[in-house]
């Protein structure tokens, strides 16, 4: 049984790619299950989706644990620990990486047993607007690895999935999808299906016990206000906001006013501040600032400069 | 009524009270409006949050609010008012709370809940004349579940239960009527693209007693289907082309708060969100086009004469 997970963004198209996938394994005659699974975070939070595909009868349910494939479609997950992207990873695992930086960083900086392949980003990416193709070329990209789904059979699967949104869409999806699957020609066959886990041999986990505290410990009443600073939602950024001072005209705080995160807090000289921590990247001040003071940068490329200034 | 505090841009909060940090999408056009509704409301306020995308504002532990929050059923949330408000009056009453620590109950509810579900239970609430202030953030379908359309859809916007070249066959209903029609004490649509009409509207709302609700209209990127840079830009449009008209019902009367001088055509409002793509590929649909055309223009033409 192939066993593969997509974890991307929401909105960047992992519950559709893990649908692409699917139905282009179900085309070749396997049979198939497909499921996105995210929790109540929402566009630009982590999320995960995950495809079994097999030749039998799949008995298996819920989350899969022990990928044969994971498909990481935005590479600033990978330190975020709750989108456990390196969650049951082992030498039998490929990871593929959408990203700009080398096989052999992701292979050294991660200590993977498995092998890491790249997916290359393209400056595309960036643009907001081209971040549904992101889904569709790594499904693929997975349906090349797995090196039993061909390229018909990917093809029809992305019309199938993707044709309630026009002709238009579906043609460039599918040349986008090409491309990818084209690009993975030489790595065709690598991912492999995984052993079949049976119940008869399941391993009960090393429990840890755990007293029961009281309620007030366990559950406690809290009395403070706007707790919800302690989540930093600066992670779900892809693309960051930077203010150039010399242009900002200190106007009555449209930035702040409009930003939705309450991200933008402005001192009493009408100086705003972007709090990174915390600013989703929405780029609605972009949008809005009068003088045009505020530009987008890739995250990666701002905080690949930050180390540098560092 | 006194006279209004922001009179201008710059009168403003420049500082917020809406913790950073929530679950909302990037660019939620609902917590937009949010944010500057809870910066005039300020600190002294208890929320009522009927079930929806807002429900994961307060996820135990963290919270934005800087104040007391309750979750109810989608379609309970003015009866938890009910309850919360006659809990005040008796401890006010008993003399177990400061006058002066009294707090403004605010029931919070998207359109799913506003335009259907608690339709009823809002009824009943402004029948018993109850003293509290509901928003409804309205991004027109069940955006928490996926965007299936509910009563605030708008004619031919594709949702995940209207596909197809027509998109959604019924029509947004007209909740400001309906409400108004129970003769609150007021009743206002805002929009956070347009902040100092929002302001000056729930600074009114401040100042009044009894049952006052709001509709703010809440751009949503992930259900609307655009780029979430756009979603105060898409709100101005929604204004400019008359498609969502700014008014409010306050003694018996109907005023519009920003009348568009030259109305832009709403192709301009409807070409920039994906929901209405069918509108204008493969080719353009001019006859529905110019239906969507004409109802807004028969609005108008019965406000300017």
């Amino acid at each position: 049984m192939y066993r593969i997970r997509f974890h991307g963004r929401g909105g960047q198209g992992m519950k559709t790619a893990s649908r692409i996938l699917g139905s282009a394994f179900f085309l070749e005659g396997f049979d198939v299950q497909d499921a996105p699974r995210y929790g109540a975070e929402r566009r630009g939070a982590p999320i995960f989706a995950y495809v079994r595909a097999s030749r039998q009868a799949i008995n298996e349910r819920g989350v899969i644990h022990h990928p044969d494939l994971v498909v990481v479609a935005d590479d600033s997950l990978v330190p975020v620990p709750a989108a456990a992207v390196l969650q049951g990873l082992d030498a039998h695992t490929v990871t593929l990486i959408n990203s700009h930086t080398s096989a052999a960083d992701w292979q050294q900086r991660l200590n993977l047993a498995g092998p890491v392949l790249i997916l290359p980003a393209t400056e595309e990416a960036e643009d907001r607007a081209e971040l549904p193709f992101v889904g569709t070329t790594c499904a693929a990209a997975a349906a090349r690895l797995v090196g039993v789904i061909s390229r018909d059979a990917l093809a029809e699967a992305i019309r199938t999935e993707l044709g309630a949104l026009g002709s238009q869409l579906v043609e460039k999806n599918t040349e986008a999808a090409l491309q990818a699957y084209d690009l993975m020609e030489p790595h065709a066959g690598t991912v492999t299906e995984g052993k079949a886990h049976s119940a008869s041999g399941y391993a009960r986990p090393d429990w840890i016990g755990m007293t029961v505290e009281d309620v007030d410990l366990a559950a406690p009443s809290i009395h403070a206000a706007a707790t919800s600073v302690e989540v930093k939602t600066g992670l779900w950024r892809t693309l960051r906001p930077v203010i150039d001072y010399d242009r900002c005209s200190r106007c009555w705080w449209v930035c702040s006013t409009f930003c939705p995160d309450s991200a933008i807090a402005v001192d009493a000289d009408g100086r705003p501040d972007i709090d990174y921590d915390h600013c989703k990247g929405c780029l609605i001040c972009v949008a809005k600032c009068p003088p045009h003071a505020i530009e987008a940068i890739p995250e990666h490329l701002a905080q690949a400069a930050e180390e540098t200034n560092a | 009524m006194n006279e209004s505090r922001f009179k201008r841009m710059k009168d403003l909060p420049s500082t917020h009270l809406l913790g950073s940090g929530t679950p909302m999408c990037s660019g939620c056009g609902g917590l937009e409006a949010l944010h500057e509704i809870y910066d005039i409301l300020g600190p002294k306020t208890v929320f009522v949050n009927a079930a929806g995308c807002m429900t994961l504002l307060a996820v135990y532990p963290f919270t934005p609010f800087r104040g007391s929050w309750l979750y109810t059923a989608m379609a309970s949330a003015p009866a938890g008012a009910q309850g919360i408000r006659d809990a005040l009056d008796i401890l006010i009453e008993q003399q177990r709370l400061p006058v002066e620590e009294d707090l403004e109950v605010v029931v919070l509810t998207g359109d799913g809940a506003a335009y259907g579900m608690g339709l009823s239970s809002t009824s009943g609430a402004m029948e018993r004349d109850l003293n509290f202030l509901y928003i409804c953030y309205d991004n027109e379908g069940y955006g928490n579940t996926g965007q299936q359309f509910s009563g605030a859809t708008p004619h031919a916007a594709r949702t995940a239960t209207s596909k197809g070249p027509h998109g959604f066959a019924g029509f947004k209903k007209d909740l400001f009527s309906i409400w108004a029609a129970h003769k609150p004490s007021y009743v206002a649509t805002v929009i956070g693209a347009e902040p100092l009409d929002l302001a000056r509207k729930i600074e009114k709302a401040m100042q009044l007693k009894g049952p006052r609700l709001i509709i703010a209209l809440a751009p949503c990127p992930t259900g609307w289907d655009y780029d979430p840079r756009e979603s105060a830009d898409i709100g101005k449009l929604a204004v400019s082309t008359g498609v969502w008209p700014l008014k409010e019902y306050v003694d018996g009367r109907v005023v519009h708060t920003k009348v568009p001088k030259q109305r832009q055509p709403v192709e301009d409002y409807l070409e920039k969100q994906g929901r209405f793509a069918h509108l204008f590929e493969p080719q353009r649909n001019e006859q529905l086009l110019q239906e969507l055309q004409n109802s807004i223009d028969s609005y108008w033409a019965e406000i300017e004469h």
